[in-house]
């Protein structure tokens, strides 16, 4: 949040009136900004009334208390869904972080200047790809069919002697989306370390080696616990956007694996415009209050932590 | 800003003087291997997109070379309306994306403003909680944007994120040049254009970037909130192309897998081109929100 702590020291020369009107062209060129955060996040949050009627957009939402909280709470397939969502992200979460913290130590540590560069530059790349096409590059590479490479790779190997459906099958889905999430996500994860490498003190490491301290104990007892306010960081920053996994799941789930697949945000979308009858938009958006309300649980519990850690909020 | 930052920090040049020992080997190689992993997918995407047999496996380069897969999807005329919708959507998102982040940058970094703190808070409660999917789209339905570019281009122009990063940048302009453009008569949107803009040509630059990538790769705005095939951009046609069910026509012997390989290759070769040129903008970016740390 805003610094509000940081003790308030107002000189007050003038009244109020004559600042407001000192500034009344800022004010002024807020207005667009305001509008567009008024229609497209606040206009919604007023929306949330919904989830305790009864919606179908034909007719005007009838108030149904918390029925359809009830209802919620009874489906199997909407606590599945939940699961899913908690072990996507937080797996992803922390298999990303990890992997990224150790290629930023061993990059940090590359001889030559020239291939850090170009190593950097290929490990971000998958990042800017959409999520569509990282789909369709996986559905692709790991096909059961004769062009799929990572199969025939395995068949030939011996390693296997029937091909693997690893995006069709409930049994190897989950760890491929995290292979594929490790693809593209985890070298851009690199970034923020490798900022906070470049700010350590060479001298602490010239001391340490004049000390003895051989790349080991130096990477153990400088490295290591110069980079873990940043890892903290992350985690806590991360944690508050848990709820919203959507897109990469979507792009990558179909009908064999939903069991494993189904996440929240998905689960409201299929809901909502793929259900097959007429939607219930009051319950959807139930679905959705009950999303926002775990994510906004877990945003605060992340602001607490994150003032305990570093001195400072969130945001 | 990354670069020069680098080059100027000891701790980088402390290899220079190094002699290199096996751990430097080893490290290498990991990296050799690692990039090949990283680029192995996408290079396969290539080679299979020029590849005119059917079953290509465990092939790193064509067998039967022809460009074939190119001309089904470039004589395919469904393909240049979702191309042009992408241009448009792209260019006009980043544009309005870009004025709204440096207006409300701007004014978030007036110290004395009466009701600053305010302001600042109504923009980052919405990072902590939102109507969610449902009442944002009911909203856009009823303000007639649904199945209208409308509802891709300026949903996504408000960003808080980037606005941060924006104001970040901003603060690091010195105070003293406000000052100076005021007594020199200039009125706040004098100031903005003349002294702010031309100031923060790399921040523009980078949170530019950030937009256009967004918009370029949108897929769930489209998936949510457009229903009519011709309003759909390239992410959206590639999807359908996928999944079999918008397959253009495979001619001169291109055979179905060949078009799906060229039509990934389309969607992601403006990027691959430009992107070795803004690779150090996009780094730039992520790190003005660390320069807050």
């Amino acid at each position: 949040m805003e610094n509000t702590s940081a003790p308030k020291i107002e000189i007050r020369k003038k009244p109020l009136k004559t600042r407001i009107l000192k500034y009344k062209w800022f004010y002024l060129m807020f207005v667009p900004v305001l509008a567009f955060v008024i229609v497209f996040y606040y206009t919604p949050m007023v929306g949330i009334r919904y989830a305790f009627t009864s919606y179908k957009l034909i007719r005007d939402p009838v108030f149904v208390g918390l029925k359809n909280f009830q209802r919620l709470f009874a489906l199997p397939n909407f606590w599945t869904a939940f699961y899913n969502t908690l072990k996507l992200s937080i797996g992803k979460l922390l298999l990303n972080t990890g992997i990224a913290v150790i290629l930023s130590l061993l990059l940090h540590e590359m001889a030559s200047l020239k291939a850090k560069k170009l190593a950097q530059t290929i490990v971000y790349l998958p990042h800017f790809l959409s999520w569509v096409v990282a789909a369709s590059v996986f559905q692709m590479l790991l096909s059961p069919t004769t062009t799929g490479l990572l199969n025939q790779l395995l068949l030939k190997l011996g390693i296997i002697n029937k091909a693997i459906y690893f995006l069709g099958s409930s049994e190897s889905w989950t760890s491929s989306y995290f292979v594929i999430n490790v693809w593209k996500d985890t070298g851009w994860g690199t970034v923020i370390f490798m900022a906070a490498l470049s700010a350590i003190d060479p001298g602490i490491y010239e001391a340490a080696s004049i000390d003895g301290a051989g790349r080991w104990k130096k990477m153990r007892y400088i490295t290591l616990p110069a980079l873990s306010a940043t890892i903290l960081t992350v985690l806590i920053l991360n944690l508050a956007k848990v709820m919203n996994l959507f897109e990469s799941a979507f792009v990558l789930q179909n009908d064999a694996v939903m069991d494993k697949a189904q996440v929240l945000q998905t689960y409201i979308y299929y809901q909502t415009f793929n259900s097959g009858g007429i939607p219930d938009y009051g319950y959807t958006t139930a679905v959705g209050l009950f999303k926002s309300i775990v994510g906004m649980v877990l945003v605060l519990i992340c602001n607490y932590a994150s003032k305990k850690v570093r001195g400072r909020g969130i945001v | 800003m990354k670069n020069n930052f680098e080059a100027a920090n000891p701790a980088n040049q402390r290899h220079a003087g190094k002699k290199i020992g096996v751990f430097h080997i080893i490290n290498g190689l990991f990296f050799l291997v690692f990039c090949f992993l990283i680029l192995l997918p996408l290079w396969k995407v290539l080679v299979d997109s020029f590849d005119l047999t059917t079953g290509y496996g465990m092939k790193l380069f064509p067998e039967k070379f022809g460009i074939a897969g190119y001309t089904s999807v470039f004589t395919n005329k469904s393909l240049y309306i979702p191309l042009i919708n992408s241009v448009i959507t792209t260019v006009s998102g980043t544009m309005i994306g870009l004025l709204l982040s440096t207006l409300g940058a701007y004014v978030l970094i007036q110290e004395d403003m009466p009701g600053r703190n305010m302001l600042a808070f109504v923009l980052l409660f919405t990072m902590i909680f939102n109507g969610g999917m449902i009442p944002t789209y009911i909203v856009l339905r009823k303000l007639g944007l649904t199945n209208t570019l409308w509802s891709v281009i300026l949903l996504p122009a408000i960003n808080v994120y980037n606005l941060v990063l924006m104001r970040n940048f901003f603060e690091g302009i010195p105070k003293s040049l406000f000052e100076s453009a005021t007594l020199d008569g200039c009125t706040p949107m004098q100031t903005f254009i003349r002294i702010v803009l031309p100031l923060s040509k790399a921040a523009l630059a980078s949170i530019g970037l950030l937009f256009a990538v967004a918009y370029w790769n949108d897929y769930t705005n489209y998936k949510l909130y457009i229903t009519k095939e011709t309003l759909y951009n390239f992410q959206m046609k590639l999807r359908s192309i996928m999944m079999g069910s918008d397959l253009p026509q495979a001619n001169n012997g291109a055979v179905e897998n060949t078009v799906q390989n060229a039509a990934v290759i389309v969607a992601i070769i403006p990027f691959m081109i430009l992107y070795p040129i803004l690779q150090r903008y996009f780094v730039t970016g992520i790190n003005m929100g660390a320069v807050k740390e």
